[in-house]
């Protein structure tokens, strides 16, 4: 059953509503493209210039060095110092160049804040220096200074130059992040979290909920209404005693430390959801195993949980996600040494510790959110209806 | 590679482990409690009531014991050292109550907590409701939820990476690589170091969080939209009334049970979330907020156990309405079962 | 479908976690046996066989500081066997707390702060280095004693005792700039704070900007800025006050340390004098902000940064002529003489073990501080070292100011105590560059400091 709001039926009403639809759906999703496009930049194009320029060239404004003059050599009476600036394979081209230690061309003007120089002079020509000799510069930085005296700097020679840079993607950013950064270990460590902590909550939380839905004992209503008051409890209230425990014990920083936490947390959603899921099974099918003489165990293992698939797998799912995106249970539960820590929580760091490595972090970003976002988008329906079942729960 | 190897065993043995529970201990007890039989089979003395009295506890007895250990314990335990000391080793009374309604960061960390509950939980709501209406309608409307519910799947330093990005601030002449800069500048204005600017910035942050709730808000509130009966709505419109006026005087009070869900919901996240102000900002710039500070507390300088059980007790506090107001309706809907 | 799903999330785990490179064989940076090294130091060590041990090291330093101090690290597996784990955090102050709360400390931390060395201290975790550690570092070190002091603290029955052992150290007192940078503008290297500010003005006049200033580090944003402050009451006032300071027998909203940090703002709050504008300094990461110095053309011209900043410099910086430092100067009209500020890295041991002993041992040598000399930014007042090994003349001067130090002063705010020098020091300083009053700022920490008094 469709409720139709009557002001779209109108043919310009509708196209307006449509307008904004499209208007929202693009501010949503334009950071999260923006990220993932980043990613696949270049590194030094990603820290000079946005995104939206990613298929355009970008311009660089650098300086270069000569090699001292014990680099020259003497080539039929000439004494030449060649070579490149630019690595083997760079695609940068250099569209002028001057400055520093070349002389001034006064035929052209500079405004305030532009390098003094850096347009004077075009690739390809030589240009005279002063104390003899001409250097020339080419458009894919070689270049070659040629003197009949000597040349006698000691050290090399600055200038400076303009160079395009073809825009480039590629997939060294998340190749970078691999070894000396520790992402993809981050990620291992996650994982070794999060399918634990997913499971056995499920197991716990199954049996507790049949219990209460189907078994019957003292204090049984008043511990579900425990169960729901527990729901909204914040888990700041946990963190200080839990702490403590867990050094007395001694599994503080251990991976069976966070699985139990995480199940301890994630368990009054979990017997919420299956109990509500449970409790609704048509009473017929219970009673009749009953009568066919099955005891509660054998009607759980053997009739319920079958039948609840849908009521698991929408618990999964949201517990998954709540453990692999989690930070403060990591933060407290877990240590930071590269074979514990979790993804979110290197994320952080290396907000703090890379801000200028704008390739590491997109690059990492993205392999963090990943996964939850296939998770997500394949199994959506289960998790909108873990969401529904679930929305009197804190979160 | 090792590590690998090391969940998989870890998943099979605690997995093993947890059957061996079940399994097990039923089984000791049907074995143990049988009901003695006569060679004949006929039942001499049942002894079903013992076995099905012990039953559920088996059943629930995992689940009891974990939520009373980390749940129940740790909250009423956590209440009683907010009265204690920095080290927990002397009591001192209101001592950490009356140094916080005296400290300025903590005032100043309430006031944004406020302005956090009155704006998120209204934005996400209104928005989810809006876009929930707008999708209903379009053939391409299940793409369209999918897209703004997707954040919903990212973790919240995630999404802060996303934002640092959108935010980012160069210097004024320089080339903005943050969208939001890159616009002011193109538009002729002086770009911003957004995260800054006191009082704002915390707008800026919330809005972090309204793009990752409302897709929540929405799927809800579609959910319930579809619950209205199209009678209503077309006795409406027969009668003359307005889109607007059938939009807020019948769907809204239709679906006003989920509207407050959502509303509840959203709330407690907005108490809870740390995540996002501790990446972005750590609290700095008059952007703190509860969670962060008593996560500050908990390990600044040493910890102060103390400070941070009573900043977590204020949070407790704050949620106790809702909690209430939970139970109430669950035990509506109970006695209408 | 959720098998399905399941399925592809084991593929790409898989997938990914074959792409984690096996841990590279730590190569040694300098092949044993050349260059100006004492390999002789490393004789010992072949003789002790630390194999099936692992020692859990926990330390700030992240990026290319962890890397060069795994490079040193490196000598000693591949002379002794042992596993070392090496952890580096940006949030450390916090984390080595959590660590030792919950009973799971490394084996060795790496302070920053002696102050919260301390506050560790004296809740009795850390332990004793000894009498052999303390007497090497009073006879070996230059300023020995300065340094044995620096990490001494009351354990938890009150008796001092020796629980750091100092390795690298940092001068602070440094302004770098490109020396190219000012003969193309005809600018001099100041040798006076007046003449400095005047640079700066002439800076200005001339159409650019003089500073790049950055106090972003994470949970430690602002630090920075508290260098700046120490250096300047160290050429505003005389040593006794800056002592005093410390200890807090002055309070922190005297109006000596107010003037100290107003003279910070004259630098940091001046729209035109910093790169990016005012909003751009508490924004920018330390590490980012000096590559201003570089940039075509430069977007500023002066970074007062401590000795370790080039490590962030970039790639393919050469000391000495692409970038040099000079010392920040005093204040002519005062005439305090030339105070130097520094700091170091204190190496405590939060949890006894045989190869944590032995890895300290290692660091007293010559070697292990020559390898990361050879490299990059660090110093060391290690008397016994080769200076020749310092990889460039920039860093031997700096290294040989250390080395002849007399009058010397450590980083404040690592003396303070946790809560402050770690803590309410770093947000005042932030809160001051984004638009609190110095006052309000000062007064705030000063009560900070007497909260945690109370206790």
């Amino acid at each position: 059953m469709n409720a139709r709001v009557p002001i779209l039926n109108l043919s310009v009403g509708g196209l307006l509503a449509r307008l904004a639809l499209l208007i929202i759906v693009i501010l949503w999703t334009v950071p999260t493209f923006g990220l993932f496009i980043s990613s696949l930049r270049d590194k030094d194009q990603l820290a000079i210039s946005g995104w939206w320029t990613a298929l355009q060239t970008t311009t660089a404004y650098e300086q270069a060095r000569t090699p001292a003059a014990d680099a020259q050599v003497n080539i039929d009476g000439q004494y030449v110092i060649a070579g490149s600036f630019f690595e083997e394979g760079d695609t940068k081209r250099i569209r002028s160049f001057g400055g520093g230690f070349l002389p001034d061309n006064d035929a052209i003007e500079y405004l305030q804040g532009e390098q003094q120089g850096i347009r004077d002079y075009e690739p390809g020509v030589p240009v005279a220096l002063e104390g003899g000799g001409t250097m020339t510069v080419n458009a894919d930085g070689t270049f070659e200074l040629v003197s009949p005296t000597p040349f006698e700097f000691e050290r090399g020679q600055r200038f400076f130059y303009m160079a395009e840079i073809p825009p480039r993607f590629t997939l060294e950013n998340y190749q970078e992040i691999a070894g000396a950064e520790g992402v993809y270990q981050a990620f291992l460590n996650t994982l070794t979290v999060t399918v634990p902590a997913t499971i056995i909550p499920i197991a716990v939380a199954a049996f507790a909920a049949y219990a209460f839905s189907w078994m019957d004992f003292p204090g049984r209503r008043f511990l579900f209404y425990v169960v729901v008051a527990l729901l909204v409890v914040p888990l700041q209230m946990a963190l200080i005693p839990l702490l403590r425990v867990y050094n007395g014990v001694g599994i503080a920083k251990t991976y069976p430390g966070i699985w139990l936490a995480h199940t301890g947390f994630g368990l009054p959603l979990a017997i919420y959801l299956l109990r509500n899921y449970i409790g609704t099974l048509p009473r017929e099918i219970i009673e009749s195993a009953k009568i066919d003489g099955a005891s509660h165990f054998q009607t759980f293992t053997k009739l319920v949980v079958p039948l609840s698939v849908p009521a698991l797998a929408s618990f999964a799912i949201l517990q998954f996600l709540w453990v692999w995106n989690d930070l403060l249970v990591a933060l407290v539960f877990l240590g930071k040494s590269p074979d514990q820590i979790v993804l979110t929580s290197k994320l952080r760091e290396l907000i703090g510790s890379r801000a200028d490595n704008w390739e590491i972090l997109t690059s990492s970003a993205f392999v963090s959110i990943i996964v939850p976002l296939l998770v997500f988008f394949a199994l959506q329906r289960y998790f909108v209806r873990g969401l529904m079942a679930g929305s009197v729960k804190g979160g | 590679m090792d590590q690998l190897a090391n969940a998989l065993l870890a998943i099979v043995v605690g997995v093993g482990a947890l059957l061996l529970y079940y399994y097990g201990t039923n089984w000791i007890i049907d074995t143990l409690l049988a009901d003695r039989m006569t060679p004949q089979g006929v039942v001499m003395s049942g002894r079903t009531r013992l076995r099905e009295a012990i039953r559920p506890w088996l059943f629930v007895g995992p689940a009891v014991f974990l939520l009373g250990l980390f749940l129940v314990y740790p909250a009423i335990q956590t209440f009683i050292l907010s009265f204690f000391n920095a080290t927990s080793s002397n009591f001192v009374g209101l001592r950490n109550y009356q140094w916080a309604f005296n400290d300025g960061e903590f005032l100043q960390a309430v006031g944004n907590n406020i302005l956090w509950l009155l704006f998120v939980p209204f934005v996400s709501t209104a928005l989810g409701l809006v876009i929930a209406v707008l999708a209903d309608n379009v053939r391409w409307g299940a793409i369209a939820k999918s897209l703004i519910f997707m954040p919903m799947a990212i973790s919240f330093v995630g999404a802060s990476v996303i934002w640092k990005f959108v935010y980012d601030y160069r210097g004024p002449g320089a080339t903005q690589i943050g969208v939001v800069n890159a616009l002011v500048t193109h538009l002729g204005g002086e770009p911003q170091a957004w995260l800054t600017i006191p009082f704002w910035n915390n707008f800026f942050l919330m809005i972090i969080l309204v793009w990752i709730q409302t897709g929540f808000a929405m799927v809800l509130l579609a959910a319930a939209l579809r619950g209205v009966p199209d009678e209503t709505i077309e006795a409406a419109q027969i009668d003359g009334a307005s889109g607007v006026a059938i939009f807020f005087r019948i769907m809204i009070p239709q679906i006003m049970g989920t509207i407050l869900v959502v509303w509840t919901t959203i709330t407690i996240v907005v108490l809870k979330v740390f995540d996002v102000v501790l990446a972005m900002t750590n609290g700095q710039w008059s952007t703190e907020v509860l969670a962060n500070l008593m996560y500050d507390w908990m390990f600044r300088g040493g910890g102060d156990f103390g400070r941070g059980s009573m900043l977590a007790t204020i949070l407790m506090i704050a949620v106790i309405p809702i909690m209430i107001w939970n139970i109430r309706n669950f035990r509506k809907e109970e006695t209408n079962r | 479908m959720f098998k399905k799903s399941l399925a592809l999330s084991l593929l790409v785990m898989l997938v990914l976690g074959l792409s984690v490179p096996v841990a590279a064989q730590d190569e040694l940076v300098f092949p044993i046996g050349e260059g100006p090294f004492h390999w002789e130091s490393l004789d010992a060590f072949r003789e002790i066989d630390l194999s099936g041990e692992t020692i859990d090291v926990f330390g700030p330093w992240l990026g290319p500081d962890q890397e060069l101090w795994e490079s040193v690290l490196a000598y000693f597996v591949d002379a002794t066997g042992a596993t070392i784990n090496y952890a580096g955090s940006d949030s450390f102050e916090q984390q080595i707390v959590i660590d030792v709360a919950s009973g799971s400390p490394p084996h060795i931390a790496i302070f920053p702060q002696p102050g919260l060395a301390a506050n560790l201290a004296a809740q009795g975790n850390l332990v004793p280095l000894g009498e052999e550690l303390e007497t090497f570092v009073a006879e070996n070190y230059a300023a020995g004693q300065s340094w044995v002091d620096l990490s001494s603290y009351p354990d938890e029955n009150g008796d001092v005792q020796f629980f750091a052992f100092p390795y690298k150290a940092d001068l602070k007192s440094l302004v770098w700039y490109v020396p190219e940078n000012f003969e193309d503008a005809g600018y001099e290297v100041p040798t006076t704070m007046e003449e400095l500010i005047a640079l700066s003005e002439q800076i200005v006049a001339d159409g650019a900007t003089p500073w790049c200033i950055g106090l972003g580090s994470g949970d430690a944003t602002g630090w920075p800025a508290t260098d700046w402050v120490e250096d300047i009451m160290l050429r505003t006032q005389p040593p006794e006050v800056y002592d005093g300071w410390v200890t807090n027998e002055i309070p922190f909203d005297d109006e000596r340390i107010v003037n100290a940090i107003e003279t910070f703002g004259l630098f940091a709050k001046n729209e035109a004098w910093v790169n990016g504008g005012v909003a751009a300094v508490a924004s920018t990461d330390f590490r980012d902000s000096p590559q201003g110095l570089f940039s075509v053309p430069p977007e500023c011209f002066l970074h007062h940064q401590a000795s370790f900043i080039p490590s962030f410099f970039p790639e393919g910086t050469e000391l000495g002529i692409d970038a040099d430092f000079f010392y920040f100067p005093p204040f002519e009209a005062e005439d305090l003489g030339n105070p130097v500020l520094g700091a170091g890295t204190l190496f405590a041991m939060t949890e006894e073990s045989e190869g944590a002993r032995v890895l300290l041992d290692f660091l007293t040598t010559p070697l292990a501080h020559e390898i990361w000399m050879g490299q990059s930014g660090m110093l060391t007042p290690l008397l016994t070292v080769n200076v020749d090994a310092y990889a460039n003349d920039t860093l031997r001067g700096q290294g040989e100011i250390l080395l002849n130090a007399t009058t010397f002063r450590f980083d404040g705010s690592d003396l303070m105590p946790g809560a402050i020098g770690a803590g309410a020091f770093w947000t005042g300083m932030v809160n001051y560059v984004s638009g609190a009053e110095a006052a309000d700022v000062a007064a705030e920490i000063q009560a900070s400091w007497d909260a945690i008094k109370e206790e």
